[in-house]
Formats: structure tokens, sequence, C-alpha cells
């Protein structure tokens, strides 16, 4: 398995993110090397490091970091990075979930459930993008 | 992304941060495209997808025009 694909197991299991001396540690490698490849999964967008740091962010749909949306999916409470990767956490756990987020514009608390692979609460509600495609990456924390 | 209550909280949040339109869906709607997105995002044997893979998706569920092009 390479690194990328043990750290997302790595969070799943455990809920924490792992810093790259528990990864070496783990493969028996130097920390360097993870450090490096960290950087270069996060320059590949296939994570998200905190700027000038080796200290993960996002492992899309998973945010490392507290955010507006909630996520109860798989016994663990997660959060998410956006409205897409909240509904995105029960989809990549494969089980039901329940989102908790809130409206931007009043506060008002949201709730959204999936179950059995169907949204059976809030689907209704509005999604809104305000970055087109290409450029989510351009700032992917506002994306 | 954000969810909103409705298209009267979109606007009202658009005018308060100064921002044009840029496009919406249902939470419904979402709920497909984030099946189809993230299905496969923690299995031990994914593998990134191309540009064009996630391009067909987005397309896969109507969601296509300018705004929607991934490069």
């Amino acid at each position: 398995m390479g690194i990328r694909n043990r750290v997302y197991a790595s969070f799943v299991r455990t809920g924490n993110a792992p810093a790259p001396a528990e990864v070496a540690a783990a493969l028996g490698i130097a920390e360097d090397d993870v450090a490096g490849s960290y950087r270069r999964l996060h320059a590949s967008h296939a994570l998200v490091l905190q700027p000038g740091t080796t200290e993960i962010r996002m492992l899309n749909p998973f945010s490392a970091v507290a955010t507006p949306h909630r996520v109860e999916a798989g016994g663990r409470c997660w959060f998410a990075n956006c409205a897409w990767d909240a509904l995105g956490i029960p989809a990549a756990l494969h089980t039901d979930g329940v989102v908790s987020s809130a409206c931007p514009d009043c506060g008002e608390p949201l709730e959204l459930e999936v179950r059995d692979g169907k949204l059976v609460d809030g689907a209704d509600l509005l999604v809104h993008f305000v970055v087109p495609a290409r450029r989510w990456w351009d700032d992917i924390a506002f994306t | 992304m954000v969810f909103l209550r409705s298209e009267e909280h979109l606007g009202r949040w658009l005018d308060r941060n100064g921002w044009d339109p840029g496009a919406s869906m249902s939470a419904a709607r979402l709920h497909e495209l984030a099946r189809l997105w993230w299905w496969t995002r923690v299995e031990p044997d994914w593998r990134p997808r191309t540009p064009a893979e996630s391009q067909a998706i987005l397309d896969e569920l109507g969601l296509t025009g300018d705004f929607w092009r991934l490069t």
C-alpha cells in the first residue's frame, strides 16, 4: 500500500491525520522521505497540507480540522471541507450518515440524512458553487 | 460549496459578500454527484482519476457548460 492510501486508511481507522513521523515509524522508512511524499501528494491534489508545513489539512472528502460541516457516519463524527464533501463522507465510507451544517445567510442549523444510499432528509436544500470548476484548486480552502 | 435554505437566502448571501452567482443545484443532485465522485476514495486500491474521467462524472449528471469545465 502506498503512502497516500496508508494515510487514508489510518485516518478512517483513527479519525486523526498521521504526521510523517508516525507513517515513517510504521513503515520503517525515513521521516524526510514521508514528508517528501506528503509534499508530492499535496502538489498532485491527492491531499492538502497546511501552508508551508507537512501537517495534513484535508484528506478529501474529510477535513482534518474543524469546519462548519459535521458528519456522523460509521460510528464517528467527522468534519467535511464543504457541502459536497459532507455528502461524500457517507459515500466514501459506504454507510449511512447525518450531516449537520448551517445556512451561511441566516445561521439556521441545517441537517441532512443519508440512509441506505438515499438522501432521506434535506434533499430540497439548495447548494451553491461560487467558484467555476477549472478554478477549484486555485484556493481549495475557499472553494 | 455550501448548503442554503433557499434562493432568497442565496441571493442575500451573495449580495452581502459581493460575489457573482456561480451554479446552484439541489442537495439531492449533489448527493448523486458525491456518490459518484467519492465512492472509491478510501478503498485500498484507489488511484487518481484522470481529468477526463472526472469530467465524465460531471457530464453524466448534466453538469455541462463552461462553469463545469475542469480544464
